[in-house]
């Protein structure tokens, strides 16, 4: 009421979204029509309440500080720092010195309806209801005092009925006559979620998406703008029928669009990107890993658990876009100390989320920022590699300790990152023909704000142990071209069980796959006119991550691990050195001792 | 004869002290000269030969990987190169825990612990803060190691300034120097912090205090241009400085007296340490490094070595991605395998100089808890980290093993006498006698040993000693060593069982039990490993008596007993030489060890040309070929020694080159800064500096070999060396310097100088040459290969 907690919207929504905050205020039902402004053009016309993701959204959360040991966050007890006054604490934080960079969420993480030994409350509905000692004033309250400072709010629950709920079956249902909570589980009260905290919900029962309906009123009668539904599976360390949500996640899109209010539905941990089509359709964003909290003396370690989403990111990678993003979880780079992380490390982080277009919310201590978490966190540059219209980097090298990902813009340039992920320092190079051209490239250092000059077909940069830099390349060069052998052609070697197999994703539509276990591919008659190391274009299959053996000729193997394409039908490629003489060589793929992803082709650059 | 006449006066007076019987304690820490400045101000040259270049630093987590050593031959660190936070590590030689370690275990073995035998340990950490130069947001960064000039160049651009530090550690000054420089209008903002690492306090000095006695201090000074540089609490801080010096030394009391219990009490290090900064910061860092090159390369450019070129691909690349390249392409890449023995030289020249000799790690530590308490072992270790010495024109740095051996000999001699033959020792002589020396597998530079008896470490440690007189023919040297070699002979006198060999009449001298390093039975009698090498120690003891023409009738004694001594044979079963007296192989087949080889190398005794029977010889490599050549570090380097001696090039050559490999993730190999990384436990590698001189030594070895009155040319020359190449300055037993050229696998040149010795043929292939010289006089040779 006292200012528009759609601040950041076009112009054009302004005013329809102030009448929308006017409405919710008033708690009244808010007619659904209202909702319509901020719908994204290309979502189907049910998604309307997924409109706020058109960017990766930003903000701050509150499980990181919650789920710390850090002196002196938790005093009453492990999660007792979730409390009304730490929120608003953090809230008039956020507004003073992140909101005009666009951080703009509030989200209050789990515990908000437990005690302080984490006791749940219900209301007469079966539905979480505040804490009275950990939010006095209410949830209502809360929200209304976020949006006072031109901020969202964002609340959180566990998917399906939690236990606490069910009442002996007895509990009514809110606003649905004759239903109870035993009318909405399944009769054998089979459990879900990531904990087992819940009676999974019955979806064919027609009481059960009421239950949902209910839930979601009350959040949007409180005037929330965003929603974490977690444990949802398959995910959340849950497989098979009993752990898939698909169903609740579902309900839970149709009831926030019933109540007429914008609501983020983010879905947590570890989503089963098998189901990726279900989560893009139902929610604005999932998360790819398992907490990065490490629920230690600090709120994050980088090996527990930052450095995992190197590895697991890229298979998601091509899932993201706007109006349903990659979340890799909360961004700790605020206070070294408080993040239990070094310098490189948080600029690492910071540059891994910005160029995956990850959401970026911090769970850091907003009233304690350290210059260098400030910067960080500040950096507009980096910020409009994660809000900008550029597609989400990957990786353009293996996944090996010393990795690049870019990202090809739309105004032709790059978002180029080069990552040591090892213990020590060490040199990282991003070789211009990994990128697809070749010649000279100007050079943008983003962290440093600085223009480097220009860089004749690579660039090399010492980095130290877990650092990174994060870069824009602007080719001046010339395309490059390359030869292309394909994996299937009979005059490969094949040798061990390798074979060639049908695969529609593959240009040529076959594959050889099998390399496992002694599986060996050899191409063996890779020409190139010139000696030297080129950065070979390898077009692979791999449902997971896995290592392969490369070597040209005679030399000896390097072991390069190339990431998950997420499943066996989608074809993505990496580079790698070989090093080529004058003429003819082979260049072999060998499983060795392990598997080996199925290779579709290689393109050999003409020139190295 | 081209010797360095400043040598002579220290020689002298060490062969007076030695005849005196009180043995001249040079101490390692002390006031020095005034430092000889060289008037040449000429530019120096950059000769890419010579430099090892990087373009990652070292963090505290890699600086035993990546952190660039720098010594003065007493006073080393191990440098980071961090733009943001430049860490030297720094060590001195004598920087130990414990003592004389003086009280049996139960079972009459030495304790081997930190407090009682005691470790090498750091002397402090230097830290100079830039906090603008964070790595993350530098470009161009790269570092460079001149082994020629001796000096670390770190340089980096920030904001279009190139910044630029050299290191580097000044024998003449005798401290550390670092200095910054920069070019474009950049300044120097930060502090500098120096700190003890056993719990003092930061300062510009401290001073403290082992258990043991032994006292050490340490000092830092700095000063800045066009800005300010103020003490500030425990730090030196500077501000908007153009140019900036720091000067840092330090040191202990220790002495190498046993007289004193190795102590000079009167000596004040942290003082000492502050006058050494004081005056070494009164010159200008361009005059301190002038000093600095000028003695360094006095010793660098005695060798010189080409083993071919290697591609501009090659050269494009730092020395890690060098490393990988080889070790992933299998191609010969012959400037950096030249410069990785280059590097042994510099490690020696910069770790053994003036002051205790080189143990484990050398000089070069991570943390103050080295493994094996960075200690002396002698049954193998110390002897190979000084095998490479006289072969690469380093016989100055072998004179502190000499001068360590000497001034542990009273303590040896006092513990040999009251706890060798304790009821409790199983090695103690059954004879029930005692006499002369011996020691531990470790030792300290305390007076003491460590861990189990080693009886046959006085005669291996003597061997060595001797094949230095050889190289260098130095009479000194010679007179120095005598009581080591008598006194070993005597404790062998004393040791030595009679026998008669199972199935004959034959009686034989046979060592009593012991341990064949580091495997097998604990108490095998007459193993080869002993038999060999005190049939060595023997004739060494023999031939140094007559030249001294000293005791002439217990000479004749010695050689009495060497003529009974049993020698090793070919095993009927294995078809090995017989590590043990018996037929079976009672260790592990692919041991690190070779012991029982050491009379092909270090030794003599076997050797292919016709004078050893056939049938050793080929016992001899059958059992190193069952060893293999997937060893590691110091393991590889012997037996590419012993391939070298076997004239088995291109297994020589592997060898190397499996010790080129580079070592990730702590695997066996070559660390970035060359290092020799040896995985102790999965995932775990830690360095010894073995390999680091072995390897180097195999190179030579493979190129010249050499005993008194022989040198042959490249008698293992691999394929990859083959097409040309130099050596320069390499020296051969018997007296002399050989430079030799080659062409096409074949010698196309060779120059023979005498630094001592007369007579000697010179073979190639099938040619051989009689040279006669005078010392001082040289022969050159060019139709060796006609």
């Amino acid at each position: 009421m006292r200012s528009s907690p759609y601040a950041v919207l076009p112009a054009r929504t302004l005013r329809a979204a102030v009448v929308l905050a006017l409405a919710a205020g008033a708690v009244t039902v808010a007619p659904a029509a209202q909702a319509e402004p901020t719908a994204p053009a290309d979502r189907t016309a049910d998604t309307t309440a997924s409109a706020p993701a058109a960017k990766p959204y930003m903000g701050w959360s509150s499980w990181s500080m919650q789920s710390s040991k850090y002196p002196g966050l938790n005093p009453d007890g492990d999660y007792s720092y979730l409390t009304e006054a730490n929120v608003l604490k953090q809230t008039d934080a956020l507004a003073t010195k992140l909101k005009k960079f666009g951080y703009e969420y509030v989200n209050i993480d789990a515990g908000w309806w437990s005690d302080k030994s984490w006791k749940p409350g219900y209301d007469q509905y079966g539905r979480q209801k505040a804490d009275p000692d950990r939010f006095p004033s209410g949830m209502k309250a809360v929200a209304d005092r976020i949006h006072a400072k031109g901020l969202k709010a964002g609340i959180y629950l566990p998917v399906g009925l939690e236990k606490g709920a069910y009442g002996g079956g007895k509990v009514p249902i809110w606003n649905a006559d004759g239903c109870t909570t035993a009318d909405i589980v399944y009769g054998d009260l089979r459990t879900t979620n990531g904990w087992d905290s819940a009676y999974k919900l019955d979806f064919s029962r027609p009481c059960t998406q009421k239950y949902i309906d209910s839930q979601a009123r009350s959040i949007a009668d409180w005037g929330y703008d965003f929603l974490k539904l977690d444990g949802v599976g398959p995910g959340s360390g849950k497989s098979g029928d009993q752990y898939d949500n698909v169903a609740d996640v579902a309900a839970w899109h149709k009831a926030i669009a019933a109540t007429g209010r914008p609501i983020h539905l983010e879905l947590s941990w570890s989503l089963d990107i098998g189901h990726a089509a279900d989560w893009k359709k139902y929610s604005n964003g999932w998360r790819v890993d398992t907490d990065v909290e490490c629920y230690c003396n600090t709120l994050v370690s980088w090996e527990n658990s930052v450095d995992d989403r190197w590895d697991d990111t890229p298979a998601w990678t091509r899932h993201a876009g706007p109006g349903g993003w990659n979340d890799l979880d909360a961004l700790d780079v605020g206070n070294g100390e408080m993040d239990g992380l070094t310098k490189a490390e948080r600029q690492s982080y910071a540059t891994l989320w910005a160029i995956a277009k990850s959401p970026l919310y911090t769970g850091d201590d907003l009233t304690r920022l350290d210059s260098y978490g400030l910067s960080l966190l500040t950096n507009r540059e980096v910020i409009a590699i994660d809000q900008g219209a550029a597609p989400p980097a990957r990786p353009v090298t293996a996944s090996d300790p010393q990795q690049v990902w870019a990202a090809k813009n739309p105004d032709g340039t790059y978002t180029v990152a080069l990552f040591n992920l090892a213990d020590a320092p060490a040199a990282v190079t991003a070789d211009w023909t990994a990128l697809g051209f070749t010649g000279k490239a100007a050079v943008r250092d983003l962290w440093n704000h600085e223009n480097l000059g220009t860089y004749q077909n690579k660039i090399t940069q010492s980095l130290p142990a877990h650092g990174s830099r994060l870069f824009t390349v602007t080719p001046r060069g010339s395309t490059l071209t390359t030869t292309a052998y394909e994996a299937e052609s009979p005059a490969n070697t094949l040798s061990g069980n390798a074979s060639v197999a049908d695969c529609s994703a593959c240009s040529g539509g076959k594959k050889t796959g099998n390399l496992y276990l002694g599986g060996k591919l050899r191409f063996n008659d890779v020409v190139v006119g010139k000696a030297g190391t080129y950065w070979v274009k390898v077009a692979y299959i791999s449902g997971d991550a896995r290592s392969v053996d490369v070597f040209a000729n005679t030399g000896n193997p390097t072991r390069h691990k190339f990431p998950s394409t997420g499943d066996w039908g989608t074809v993505e490629t990496v580079s790698v050195p070989v090093t080529l003489k004058a003429g003819s060589n082979t260049i072999t793929f060998d499983s060795g001792t392990g598997y080996a992803p199925d290779i579709d082709r290689i393109d050999v650059p003409k020139t190295s | 004869m081209d010797m360095e006449p400043a040598h002579l006066p220290r020689r002298a007076l060490l062969a007076a002290a030695a005849t005196t019987g009180a043995l001249a304690a040079l101490p390692t820490f002390t006031a020095t000269a005034v430092p000889q400045r060289p008037a040449d101000t000429t530019a120096f040259t950059n000769d890419p030969r010579h430099q090892l270049w990087w373009r990652a630093p070292a963090d505290d987590g890699s600086m035993i990987e990546q952190g660039l050593p720098v010594g003065n031959g007493r006073l080393g660190a191990l440098a980071s190169n961090d733009p943001g936070r430049e860490t030297l590590l720094i060590t001195d030689a004598t920087m130990w825990t414990g003592g004389l370690n003086d009280s049996l275990d139960a079972d009459g073995q030495f304790p081997y612990d930190r407090d009682h035998f005691g470790s090498f340990t750091l002397l402090a950490r230097l830290t100079v803060d830039i906090p603008d130069h964070d790595l993350s947001a530098v470009t161009g960064y790269r570092r460079t190691l001149d082994l020629d000039r001796a000096v670390v160049t770190t340089s980096y651009v920030r904001s279009r300034v190139t910044y630029r530090r050299e290191i580097f550690a000044s024998r003449p000054d005798d401290v550390i120097v670092l200095h910054f420089t920069q070019s474009g209008g950049g300044r120097y903002t930060g502090t500098v912090t120096l700190a003890g690492t056993h719990g003092e306090d930061a300062g510009t000095s401290f001073a403290a205090s082992f258990p043991g006695g032994l006292r050490y201090g340490a000092a830092v000074t700095a000063h800045g241009d066009g800005g300010r540089v103020t003490v500030d609490g425990p730090h030196v801080s500077f501000s908007g400085c153009e140019e900036l010096t720091v000067v840092v030394s330090g040191g202990t009391n220790y002495v190498p007296d046993a007289a004193t219990h190795y102590r000079n009490p009167s000596l004040d290090p942290e003082r000492l340490a502050r006058t050494k900064v004081r005056d070494a910061a009164a010159h200008s860092a361009a005059t301190l490094l002038r000093t600095h090159v000028a003695d360094h390369r006095r010793l660098y450019g005695r060798m010189d070595l080409s083993l071919g070129t290697s591609s501009a691909e090659q050269r494009s690349l730092d020395t890690w991605e060098r490393l990988r390249a080889r070790a992933r392409d299998e191609q010969p890449d012959p400037e950096l395998e030249a410069a990785y023995l280059q590097f042994g030289r510099y490690l020696m020249i910069s770790g053994s100089r003036g002051s205790l000799p080189l143990g484990l790690q050398g000089l070069w530590l991570d943390g103050n808890d080295p493994d094996w308490m960075g200690d002396y072992h002698t049954d193998i270790n110390i002897q190979m980290n000084y095998w490479m010495a006289d072969r690469a024109g380093l016989s100055d740095c072998f004179d502190a093993l000499t001068d360590y051996c000497l001034a542990q000999l009273p303590s040896w001699t006092d513990l040999t006498h009251r706890l060798f033959n304790d009821p409790r020792n199983r090695y103690r002589n059954s004879t029930g006698k005692i006499a002369g020396w011996t020691l531990a597998i470790s030792t300290n530079p305390h007076g003491g040993n460590g861990w189990w008896w080693h009886p046959a470490g006085n005669a291996w440690l003597c061997n060595s000693l001797w094949e230095h007189y050889e190289f260098t023919r130095s009479s000194s040297h010679l007179e120095r060593i005598y009581p080591l070699l008598k006194g070993a002979c005597e404790f062998w006198e004393a040791r030595l069982l009679t026998t008669t060999l199972p199935g004959t009449t034959r009686e034989v001298l046979i060592a009593d039990s012991d341990w064949s390093p580091e495997h097998g039975p604990l108490d095998a009698k007459g193993i080869t490993y002993v038999q060999e090498l005190v049939w060595t120690l023997f004739g060494n003891y023999c031939a140094a008596a007559a030249e001294l023409k000293r005791d002439t009738g217990y000479a004749d004694t010695v050689a009495a007993l060497r003529r009974g001594l049993y020698l090793p044979q070919v095993s009927p079963t294995t078809g090995w030489l017989e590590e043990w007296m018996s037929p079976d192989n009672l260790g592990e087949t692919t041991h690190r060890h070779l012991s029982p080889l050491v009379g092909l190398f270090p030794g003599d005794r076997i050797r292919p040309d016709g004078s050893t029977p056939a049938e050793i010889v080929k016992g001899a490599t059958a059992l190193l070929t069952a060893r293999g050549t997937e060893s590691f570090g110091w393991a590889n380097a012997w037996r590419s020694l012993c391939r070298a001696r076997l004239k088995d090039a291109e297994t020589a050559y592997r060898l190397v080159v499996n010790n080129l490999r580079p070592s990730t993730d702590g695997g066996n190999g070559t660390a970035p800064n060359l290092f020799d990384i040896y995985e102790v436990a999965e995932g775990r590698g830690i360095f010894q500096i073995d390999a680091n001189f072995g390897t180097p030594a195999a190179m030579i070895e493979m190129l010249l070999y050499s005993r008194p009155g022989h040198l042959e040319l490249l008698p293992a020359l691999p394929d990859a060396w083959a097409a040309s190449g130099s050596l320069t300055g390499a020296g051969a037993r018997g007296g002399f310097v050989v430079d030799l050229r080659w062409q096409d696998g074949r010698p196309t040149w060779a120059r023979i100088r005498s630094v001592g010795g007369r007579t000697t043929t010179v073979a190639y292939a099938g040619t051989v040459r009689t040279v006669r010289l005078k010392p001082g006089e040289s022969v050159t040779l060019k139709d060796l290969a006609r």
